[in-house]
């Protein structure tokens, strides 16, 4: 086989005046099997011009980081749930509710300290004494207004 | 432009720039984590843009450029640690036997070594002619050179690894 044409083109090439096409025919024929000994030490050359980019490239995990980071929406995106979609306001309220009990067990705190003082200075004054004979006398009251009804109910019999 | 479109384009016309991106990023960073946070930065740059795309001549030539930009930055800041030479990169060649895989790998790895000598103008003139097939119009104006520099550049890139292939050959360099 001939391979002035080839030889041709390499020589070309080295002087950069083949075109685009002419530097692919010469990718194509060292790709090929067969390659002339005085040939062969060019084949790791052109070969590696068409290798290379089967060998560098980036995978669709960047194509996802790329995305991501332009905050376009991503095609496998989550659809919202009803409790994702109010979390906020959900967050917003609990907080509105917690205000509100720790507001209320304050108020609760300090009024019942003032019941006590009150509930204090009422019974704590005031003779045990004194309130065990009232409730005594009322009972002695008690049954003689019994006592004097069961007697009038019996005389009319 | 409404939103979903500009989305829409950004998908269909940014997003799959990446490789090419990635590669080029690659050439001047030579670090694969590095190389994708530029392209990342990249993509983020364009979609800020998004509102001035129609005024652009051609988004792959600018995309092009913020990339080149963003990684020779990156490299910059990186040069004062001397990270140059990190060979950990060149690792999943698949080819049929482990013998061929050795072989290949091999290869490779002295034509990426030869590549990472060049000078970074004509690293990139390189890469984006040889490896990603572009013309001298595109690569110009993708790097701010002239057609005239990109050849200039690309022949002096060539040439040099002619020189070293022959070193190779004849002395096992």
């Amino acid at each position: 086989m001939d391979y002035k044409y080839i030889e041709q083109l390499l020589e070309r090439y080295w002087l950069c005046e083949t075109s685009l096409e002419e530097e692919q025919i010469l990718r194509a024929f060292f790709a090929q099997s067969e390659i002339p000994a005085n040939l062969m030490q060019y084949q790791s050359l052109f070969s590696y011009q068409m290798e290379q980019p089967k060998q560098e490239f980036l995978d669709e995990d960047f194509d996802q980081r790329v995305l991501e980071a332009i905050h376009v929406p991503v095609v496998k995106a989550q659809p919202l749930t009803l409790v994702s979609r109010f979390s906020g306001l959900m967050r917003a309220a609990a907080a509105v509710a917690v205000i509100c009990l720790l507001s209320g067990a304050a108020q609760q705190l300090f009024s019942t300290s003032g019941n006590v003082a009150s509930y204090k200075s009422a019974v704590g004054s005031a003779d045990p004494q004194i309130a065990a004979s009232q409730s005594a006398t009322s009972n002695k009251q008690i049954s003689r207004v019994a006592i004097a009804d069961s007697v009038r109910a019996s005389t009319t019999e | 432009m409404s939103i979903e479109m500009q989305e829409k384009a950004f998908r269909n016309v940014i997003l799959p720039l990446k490789d090419k991106l990635f590669r080029v990023a690659l050439r001047i960073t030579l670090d694969r984590a590095e190389a994708e946070d530029v392209v990342q930065d990249t993509m983020i740059r364009l979609w800020n843009m998004r509102d001035e795309w129609s005024e652009i001549e051609s988004i792959e030539a600018l995309c092009t450029t913020i990339c080149k930009n963003l990684a020779i930055d990156r490299s910059q800041k990186k040069e004062a640690q001397n990270v140059e030479l990190t060979p950990e990169r060149v690792e999943n060649f698949e080819t049929s036997s482990p013998h061929d895989r050795m072989v290949t790998h091999e290869n490779f790895e002295i034509v990426q070594q030869l590549i990472r000598e060049l000078p970074e103008k004509q690293r990139l003139v390189l890469q984006l002619r040889d490896i990603e097939g572009e013309s001298y119009k595109e690569i110009a104006n993708e790097l701010g050179q002239t057609e005239e520099q990109v050849k200039i550049n690309l022949f002096r890139a060539r040439q040099r690894i002619k020189q070293r292939f022959a070193d190779i050959e004849n002395y096992g360099l």
